[in-house]
């Protein structure tokens, strides 16, 4: 195998050998320096970046697991339950585990119905949280649907059905418009609420106490910390923080009294709200018709919605909270006071009732109620028979800066700052408003009409019930409230929720007394005497009428057959007993007549459940032998035909939060 | 005495004469470590470490057999074997399988892969050839021994095994860089080498020898995709810190975070797992290896023994270099294992055969070659 030795040159043995010594010291530093190289490289790595790779390999392996709590639930005072939760099952899609989305959800509507509005809310909440995090894709799903979608499980990989706790109200509809609903969380609220594992939620509070108090009720979501391989699958428990449970909330409503308050309505719509004047616990709260909170739950089908927005009514819409109307005649006691406090009359001052008013040099009547006048009347007779000459006269004389500072000192034109959002401020009526609300000039026909509670004046129901109270509370006016008492989990006492103090509306007795013996007489001999018939106690009201478009002659119409804003409406405030008052009421009665006829018996018949502990089996029962026809329709009030509405619709056009298209 | 025991006695004798005690005991060392690290690397299972326990056995059997061949047969036999191995390597386009290359050969028994054998014949085949030739090699010289590494390299590097085709040609080129090649003559090369980079990369590597290298530059490109691996792994060693996690406590290769925890990417669990300060013991160890299989080679007497013991010792360091350096995102990712510390029988037989031959070199350090 060697190759021929000749012509090559000698190998010099000894120098091959030194030769290779010489390059094997050479290679073996090159080596060593490379290793050098490599353990500095290495020392880089491991512990001068360590603490970055350190927490790149935690968040590699831990996951977080969220712990949905339980929302909290809702006692009315005598510890009903109007609002708890029940287990249910949703479809989830955690869309990095889905292949092929599309296709997915294609195929997955082929076994379980899924709506244009699942579809949609899914696709915007999936873009506003993470792909790692399951997305609810379908609340509320049936047994059958479950049972479907387990059979093909396999055939879905990311998707899952998963159980979660469903917001229910026992009570449907009756509370409404107190409660609210929750609904479907959607992508806005995820983004407003800045944290994508909110996604994890099912359902979030859309309107009422549920708004509201939703970061109470809704608690705070608790994470599991998961050691999780590389596909995702958990391991084990690393660490758990707890979620803390939503806080119940007991409410000051009475569901017995919300019951009677309904059942006294009988097929009237309109609102009304009953409070305690001691410290303004709201004790019933209704806005007529109403609607079932249920069906929002889960995402409320497009038949219902449609049935509920197009409905003539407007069952969603909350009349005691937006609902704005003409004060009419219920204004007068509040006028009247304002007449004493500022000075401009004394209670035994007397005006000339005629029939008819005029600003001096002027030819434009106002009208009295009555033909021919009542008479010379003080501050009593007027508010007992409601004399608008008396008013129309004591507005002139304050002048309307002095008149808007009294009725704002009252609570009129600006929100009573109940536990419910969304609330609407009411206009009371003046030169400031008008000219920035339609850049006209005040005249004194305003200021007039303003008196007798038309003209540019809104109040809501609440505002009405607030200034009632504040008069059967010796002028204070408390804060309006419905949650009583809040506890942080079931184990845990009930905590009063602090309510700022009562704030003076009047200090002066006398004026106070002159007032409450007017609006004793108003149910004694006045305008409402059919009430105070028989009743056990002493009842302190006023009867008025909001109407928004001429009446033809007497004819009571059927008030559904106008949109809410052209209803006429029926006023009733009262509160009793008149010398120790617990209860304070404000009805309002969308209806053709005149406030005593609808609005009144209303009120009595709360009254009489409240005071004297009656059921609403036994009011219905009540009812049904002594219909309110019973009443005799009284014209009480009547707006002069010669006074020019303002317009047709009501000057600010009330915005109802509820019209808006809740995210089902 | 009876004849087995004489036998086995005559085998201790020659064991002891042939085998050189500190090096044997610096692989056994590493062979331990391997060991340890794939008990956890496999889930603290023992089927690894059984697996492998055989394959060490293996090549110390090949590693006993081959010291006992005087360097001088092993020269004569040189040509045969080279040709023998090319001759396979030939045959893997045609009956070979693999998953990305095509580099494994079906014995029935168990499955060959040519190419880890020419790593020991390649340098032994010009070893082989500068033996008879004058030193330090001239431009004809230099000639012929390119065409003794070129064709072989060439034909893995199409396989495509780009990394081991690399491994193979520095074998052989370590080869005459102890042979002395002049200085200027390297530099010649490494020029030369260079301007051919830009031919290398638009004809010869694939697109996914080339994601690598872009994977290399810039892991963050695509963390989830094909830098994955890079990512993984250096969370992995950056995690471990000076003193590790703790063994059996690495979370990035028992989560499966990290790709072929058992095979290529092993020396990442041991820096997870046992920190800079494991790092730095391997490396040791290896340093130490190559130093005295180099001084091996520089008392022999032979110019074959003396060469191609020099070529092994700096191959076994390129392996352990190339491998640190892409398991810690230094170098690009190329499938070389760790040296007797990843899982895989081939490569560790044929590792354990070339430290054969250099133990075979210090046993007949007294002789001269014919």
């Amino acid at each position: 195998m060697m190759k021929p030795p000749r012509h090559r040159p000698l190998k010099n043995l000894h120098a091959e050998a030194a030769l290779f010594r010489a390059r094997a010291l050479q290679g073996f530093v090159m080596i060593a320096a490379a290793l050098l190289l490599l353990a500095g490289w290495y020392f880089r790595l491991q512990v001068l970046q360590h603490a970055e790779y350190s927490s790149r390999a935690e968040a590699n392996r831990i996951k977080q697991r969220p712990i949905v709590p339980a929302r909290g639930l809702i006692y009315d005072r005598n510890g009903k339950l109007l609002a708890d939760n029940v287990q249910a099952w949703r479809l989830e899609i955690t869309a990095d585990e889905v292949p092929d989305l599309k296709n997915t959800l294609a195929r997955l509507g082929q076994i379980i119905p899924l709506s244009d509005d699942d579809l949609s809310t899914f696709e915007k909440l999936r873009h506003a949280t993470r792909g790692f995090r399951a997305v609810p894709l379908k609340l509320g799903l049936s047994e059958a649907e479950v049972a479907r979608f387990a059979i093909d499980r396999h055939l879905y990989p990311g998707v899952d059905v998963a159980p979660y706790l469903t917001r229910r109200y026992p009570y449907g509809d009756l509370f409404a418009h107190v409660l609210g609903y929750v609904g479907r969380v959607d992508a806005d609220d995820v983004t407003r609420m800045g944290d994508t594992r909110y996604a994890v939620l099912s359902q979030l509070g859309k309107s009422g106490l549920e708004r509201y108090y939703e970061e109470r009720l809704r608690g705070q979501i608790g994470y599991d910390q998961i050691e999780t391989n590389v596909d995702g699958k958990p391991l084990r428990v690393l660490s758990r923080n707890p979620a803390k449970p939503g806080a119940d909330l007991r409410l000051s409503i009475d569901a017995d009294l919300q019951r009677t308050l309904v059942v006294a309505f009988g097929k009237y719509d309109g609102a009304a709200v009953v409070v305690d004047p001691r410290n303004g616990e709201v004790l019933a709260m209704v806005s007529l018709p109403a609607f079932d909170p249920n069906l929002f739950i889960n995402g409320i089908s497009h038949a219902d919605y449609d049935g509920l927005i197009n409905n003539v009514s407007k069952p969603l819409f909350n009349r005691v909270l937006v609902g704005g109307t003409l004060p009419g005649s219920t204004i007068k006691p509040f006028v009247g006071l304002a007449g004493l406090e500022s000075g401009v009359r004394k209670a035994s001052d007397r005006t000339l009732s005629t029939g008819e008013f005029h600003i001096p040099g002027q030819k434009r009547g106002y009208r009295d109620a009555e033909a021919g006048g009542a008479g010379w009347v003080d501050l009593r007779m007027s508010i007992a028979h409601s004399v608008n000459t008396y008013y129309y006269k004591l507005a002139m004389d304050m002048g309307i800066d002095r008149f808007d500072d009294y009725m704002r000192r009252y609570g009129f034109g600006q929100k009573t700052g109940i536990d419910l959002s969304g609330e609407s401020v009411g206009v009371v009526p003046s030169p400031e408003w008008k000219r920035k609300r339609f850049k006209q000039d005040w005249f004194l026909g305003e200021t007039i009409i303003a008196g007798i509670g038309q003209g540019y004046w809104i109040v809501t129901p609440l505002q009405l019930t607030q200034g009632t109270a504040a008069l059967a509370a010796d002028g204070i006016r408390h804060q309006l409230h419905l949650v009583r008492e809040t506890r942080d989990g079931f184990n845990l006492p009930w905590v009063a929720q602090p309510q700022p103090p009562g704030q003076p509306i009047s200090t002066n007795r006398d004026n106070l007394a002159a007032v409450r013996e007017g609006m004793i007489a108003v149910t004694q001999i006045g305008t409402a005497k059919a009430i105070g018939l028989h009743a056990q106690y002493l009842i302190a009201g006023k009867t008025g009428t909001a109407q928004r478009v001429g009446r033809k002659g007497n004819v009571s119409m059927d008030p559904r057959a106008l949109p809410v804003n052209l209803r006429h409406q029926s006023l009733f405030i009262a509160y009793a007993p008149a010398n120790n008052p617990t209860i304070a009421i404000a009805v309002v009665v969308e209806h053709g007549g005149y406030g005593a006829t609808a609005a009144a018996p209303i009120a009595r018949t709360v009254l009489d459940a409240w005071l004297l502990k009656r059921t609403p089996e036994q009011v219905a029962a009540d009812l049904a032998h002594a219909p309110p026809s019973a009443v005799q329709d009284v014209p009480d009030d009547e707006t002069p035909a010669l006074v020019p509405l303002p317009s047709v619709n009501p000057p600010a056009p009330v915005v109802d939060p509820a019209q808006r298209r809740p995210s089902p | 005495m009876n004849v087995p025991t004489r036998w086995l006695r005559g085998l201790g004798t020659r064991f002891a004469d042939t085998i050189d005690i500190p090096l044997l005991v610096a692989l056994l060392a590493v062979m331990t470590i391997s060991l340890v690290v794939l008990h956890s690397a496999g889930d603290s299972s023992m089927a690894l470490v059984y697996a492998q326990g055989a394959r060490y056995a293996a090549g110390f059997g090949a590693m006993f057999v081959f010291a006992q061949i005087p360097p001088s047969k092993l020269r004569i036999w040189t040509p045969w074997l080279f040709m023998a191995t090319l001759g396979l390597l030939l045959l893997v386009p045609l009956i070979g399988t693999g998953q990305s290359a095509r580099s494994w050969i079906n014995l029935g028994v168990f499955y060959l892969q040519p190419s880890e054998l020419l790593k020991l014949t390649v340098p032994m085949m010009v070893a082989w050839y500068l033996h008879s030739e004058p030193l330090p090699p001239g431009w004809k010289t230099l000639a012929v021994c390119m065409a003794i590494i070129g064709v072989p390299s060439a034909l893995i590097v199409i396989q495509p095994a780009f990394g081991t085709g690399v491994l193979v040609a520095a074998s052989g080129v370590f080869v005459i860089f102890l042979a002395g090649l002049a200085w200027w003559r390297i530099g010649l090369f490494a020029g030369m080498g260079a301007a051919a980079a830009p031919i290398l990369w638009f004809f010869v590597l694939h697109d996914f020898q080339k994601a690598r290298i872009f994977n290399f530059l810039d892991p963050e490109r695509d963390p989830q995709g094909t830098g994955w691996n890079i990512l993984q792994s250096q969370i992995a060693v950056g995690s471990g810190g000076l003193f590790g996690k703790g063994w059996g406590h690495g979370t990035q290769a028992h989560l499966n975070f990290l790709p072929e925890h058992t095979t290529d990417f092993i020396f990442a669990v041991l820096s997870e797992e046992f920190g800079w300060i494991g790092v730095c013991t391997l490396l040791a160890l290896y340093l130490f290896i190559v130093g005295r299989c180099l001084w091996i080679a520089a008392s022999a007497r032979e110019t074959y023994a003396r060469l191609l013991a020099g070529a092994l010792a700096m191959t076994f360091f390129v392996y352990a270099m190339v491998n640190g350096g892409m398991v810690s995102g230094l170098l690009p990712v190329v499938g070389v294992p760790m040296p007797l510390l990843s899982y895989g029988g081939t490569s560790a037989v044929s590792l354990l055969a070339g430290f054969g031959i250099v133990m075979s070199v210090y046993a007949h350090r007294r002789f001269m070659g014919t």
